[in-house]
């Protein structure tokens, strides 16, 4: 009789189980019904059919727009969007018949795919960096369908809306080409647009460094001093220790590339590929964090602290100086500007210069773009897939996707698509809904196309405008091609620099909490030789024999 | 001997209803742990995903020779050895006691409590259970808050970014995390104990601590046993995600366990043979210590597995 109490609550979470497993039953059983309709349909209409049809100057979905299931794995596991809820996925899946059914990693993305390609299960379409390993074993083990011979064969559309520079600049010795690239930008069009995508920046809070008369950051003893000033006279903020610096990404983006971009150490020197790391003006800057830290004016806590931790402090403004990708900081900084104090967000300003006080060169966006969007053998409608990334690769796709629908979310002014303004302003300060509810602007990135939808966005806020036009206007245009050259994969040159780059991680800390320079040389020397032991040189040969097939590449 | 065992086999056949039950589990270990040891074969291959694996090539024992030959090999064997150790000599006893104390508890109620609130926080997994470690040990965490009340320090330590405190940081967010969870058995063992023994000391005049020692310890030494053999075979095993959450570039060289530097230096680039092969080695030096605690424990105590 003890277990009296007990029934009602185990009645009751039955109900529930019950209650949900309906409930999915009923959900499962609605697609279901529409499956059979539309596979037989692709089965049945043979071949010769459609090609009559196909039309290289119409976009083929308009074909056939039954409903079709496609899954679509983002290799992100942080993007946590979902299709089908939000007014502009509604709007697609209506109007192609396409319903999308978003995928993301649960832990690397890298792992996740390679296990599926051991599983021989893939989903209809992946999305992933384009530096990922994984990509390039897809590829090479014919994981995934040529999007050329797709459309040969489905969708001739798609040659016009995939843009002959992308096309190209991801083809394969075989002639083919696997994917599509979101957010690539060909040099030409940053030289014309003034739009870069450049997005490294060193950021401080406005409001302390004014206070503090504006001090020169960019030497090292101005950088120094500064810091001495921030930790005799503001040590606190509401109540809790500053925290004088922060770079992100730690060792292997903050404090080495993207703190080598700022101080302008170049990437080749009289053709050959140039080792940045060794550079002077790097290690000087190296050894001034290095002395920062033995006066106490920095500690090690961008180090080490994990990622909850640093969005904790950012959105308390508790950092001072941050070396940080201002697109990072787009939903933090119109919080802080709105918040109490409304001066404590960041701007952009010089930060660490090299000797020669050159202005920093950033990287700008590039040829690559960010992710590669691919379509696998293991879908069973190739034909829609297709047709779906023609769609969403054409203007009207990105308008769709971008905007979202006429007159609810968008007006034509003189010809001209325009988000509304009460979503203009939802862009600033309720995002998440923006995201949730509506779906437009960034929230379906994967085959965003810079070029067709930054005519559409919005004016930015001011305190966004400052950073990206000071990131803008010190990016390295023509550095894009440098960018990613290390060997990657599990050739032997390819574990040599991971096994180089990985102890590059653990020394950087050991440099700068080395007790003196003396210390401090020891263990660079130390890494250099370790590093020549695991094969260093042939790392740098593999960079020059990439660096010089892209050059190749660009002259074509 | 004839005899014992068809009797066994009349029993057994007497009982096939019940034993038919541990079928399942027979075939899952057959299928998840038994057919995949045929992959090992890749350990002396150049495996790549997208081939068959057939036409990768032979290399022999290229893969081993690759990581006996890296010194951060050896450096993860230290770290795991460490961390083992610590656990198995400081953290092995610890449920036992918990459950030896918990079982001296009169009131059922109070004992209930103690081990459904000790047991939760092993259903927390480890990402969040990590983070909110990560806190605490952080700047103004619990922990400095607390050594500074107790004037032990005078400012904040990142303790996360001391190597030398790694392994005690696993311990003690192990424990904390598990000793409920492992107490478990133990108390379902001590629950197994005849009550009629406990009677009978009683009156022979045996005070608490000696049926404590003289009837719970005993009757409960062969699970303690068993366990203990398999914790020692688990020796260069650790808790990879554990590790994972706490680990930062500042503490790798007191953290990088024998896992990790199999996923660094594995997975993280695809080298599916190589990691095979630090794994098939360290199952072949697993195996040995199980062997070794499995006759020692024999010998010393006559529990053993087999």
């Amino acid at each position: 009789m003890k277990s009296k109490p007990v029934r009602p609550i185990l009645a009751a979470m039955m109900t529930v189980t019950l209650a949900l497993s309906i409930a999915a039953c009923s959900s499962n059983s609605a697609t279901k019904e529409n499956m059979p309709t539309a596979a037989p349909q692709a089965e049945a209409s043979p071949e010769p059919q459609t090609e009559t049809k196909l039309n290289a100057e119409e976009p083929a979905w308009k074909l056939d727009t039954s409903p079709v299931d496609l899954t679509w794995f983002v290799g992100a596991n942080w993007y946590a969007h979902t299709w089908g809820e939000s007014l502009a996925s509604k709007y697609v899946t209506e109007k192609t018949g396409v319903n999308v059914k978003l995928e993301v990693p649960s832990g690397e993305a890298n792992e996740q795919v390679t296990l599926m390609m051991t599983s021989g299960k893939l989903p209809d379409l992946i999305s992933m960096g384009s530096w990922e390993t994984a990509v390039k074993k897809l590829w090479e083990g014919d994981h995934v369908y040529a999007l050329n011979e797709l459309a040969d064969k489905y969708d001739p559309y798609f040659f016009k809306v995939a843009g002959d520079g992308t096309l190209k600049w991801y083809r394969q010795e075989n002639g083919n080409t696997y994917g599509v690239p979101n957010d690539s930008y060909s040099p030409n069009l940053m030289h014309e647009t003034g739009m870069t995508a450049a997005n490294q920046t060193f950021l401080v809070r406005k409001d302390l460094y004014e206070e503090m008369g504006k001090p020169d950051l960019s030497t090292p003893e101005g950088f120094l001093g500064a810091l001495q000033l921030l930790k005799d006279k503001y040590p606190e903020y509401k109540g809790q220790p500053i925290s004088p610096f922060f770079a992100q990404g730690n060792v292997p983006y903050g404090m080495t590339e993207y703190l080598q971009n700022l101080l302008a150490v170049p990437h080749e020197k009289d053709g050959k590929v140039y080792d940045r790391i060794t550079d002077p003006d790097y290690i000087a800057w190296l050894k001034t964090f290095r002395t920062a830290y033995e006066r106490g004016l920095i500690n090690v806590d961008f180090l080490v602290d994990s990622d909850t931790q640093v969005e904790e402090k950012t959105n308390n403004a508790r950092y001072f100086m941050m070396i940080r990708e201002w697109t990072g900081m787009s939903a933090v900084n119109p919080m802080l500007a709105a918040g109490a104090n409304p001066d404590s967000y960041y701007i952009a300003v010089d930060g660490p210069q090299n000797s020669k006080g050159e202005s920093a060169k950033l990287f700008p966006g590039n040829m690559d773009g960010w992710m590669v969007t691919m379509i696998s053998k293991s879908t069973k409608n190739p034909e829609r897939a297709i047709r779906f990334l023609t769609y969403l690769a054409s203007e009207e796709g990105q308008r769709d996707l971008f905007l979202g629908k006429e007159g609810e979310t968008w007006d034509s002014a003189g010809g001209k698509p325009q988000l509304k303004a009460e979503f203009a302003e939802m862009l600033g300060s309720n995002i998440e809904k923006l995201e949730k509810e509506y779906g437009i602007m960034d929230t379906y990135w994967m085959m965003r196309n810079p070029v067709i939808v930054n005519q559409w966005r919005p004016e930015k806020a001011p305190v966004i405008k400052q950073m990206e036009d000071f990131a803008n206007a010190q990016a390295d245009i023509d550095s894009g091609i440098y960018k990613g050259l290390d060997p990657l994969g599990d050739s032997d040159v390819a574990v040599a620099w991971s096994r180089i780059s990985q102890n590059w991680e653990e020394v950087l800390p050991e440099l700068i909490t080395a007790k003196d320079e003396a210390a401090f040389d020891k263990v660079f020397e130390g890494f250099r030789s370790r590093r020549d032991s695991y094969g260093f040189a042939q790392v740098m040969e593999y960079r020059q024999t990439e660096l010089d097939a892209r050059k190749a590449k660009m002259a074509e | 001997m004839f005899h014992t065992r068809t009797g066994q086999m009349k029993a057994l056949l007497r009982q096939w209803q019940l034993q038919s039950m541990v079928i399942p589990g027979i075939l899952w270990m057959f299928i998840f742990c038994y057919i995949p040891m045929l992959w090992l074969i890749i350990a002396f291959m150049d495996f790549s995903i997208a081939k068959p694996m057939l036409e990768s090539p032979f290399v022999g024992l290229k893969h081993f020779r690759d990581f006996l030959t890296d010194d951060r090999f050896w450096r993860s064997i230290r770290n795991t050895l460490g961390m083992s150790s610590i656990k198995l000599v400081l953290g092995f006893p610890i449920p036992i006691l918990f459950a030896l104390l918990l079982n001296e508890i009169r009131s059922l109620r109070f004992k209930r409590t103690v081990q459904t609130i000790s047991y939760l926080p092993h259903f927390i997994a480890w990402t969040i259970f990590g983070g909110i470690a990560l806190n605490w040990l952080g700047e103004g965490g619990v922990i400095n808050q607390l050594m500074m009340a107790l004037g032990l320090q005078d400012r904040d330590i990142l303790f996360n970014s001391e190597p030398q405190y790694f392994w005690w940081i696993t311990f003690f967010t192990d424990t904390l995390k598990e000793t409920g969870w492992s107490a478990i058995i133990y108390i379902a063992a001590i629950a197994g104990i005849d009550p009629g023994l406990y009677e009978a000391a009683e009156l022979d005049g045996a005070n608490r601590w000696q049926r404590m020692w003289h009837i719970t310890v005993q009757s409960i030494r062969p699970t303690i046993a068993i366990l203990f053999i398999l914790a020692v075979s688990g020796i260069l095993g650790s808790n990879f995600e554990q590790i994972f959450m706490l680990k930062n570039n500042m503490n790798m060289k007191m953290a990088e366990s024998l896992d990790l530097y199999i996923y660094n230096m594995g997975l993280v680039s695809g080298r599916h043979s190589f990691s095979t092969a630090v794994l098939f080695a360290r199952s072949i030096v697993a195996l040995g210590l199980l062997l070794l605690a499995n006759q020692s424990s024999k010998k010393l105590t006559g529990d053993s597995i087999f």
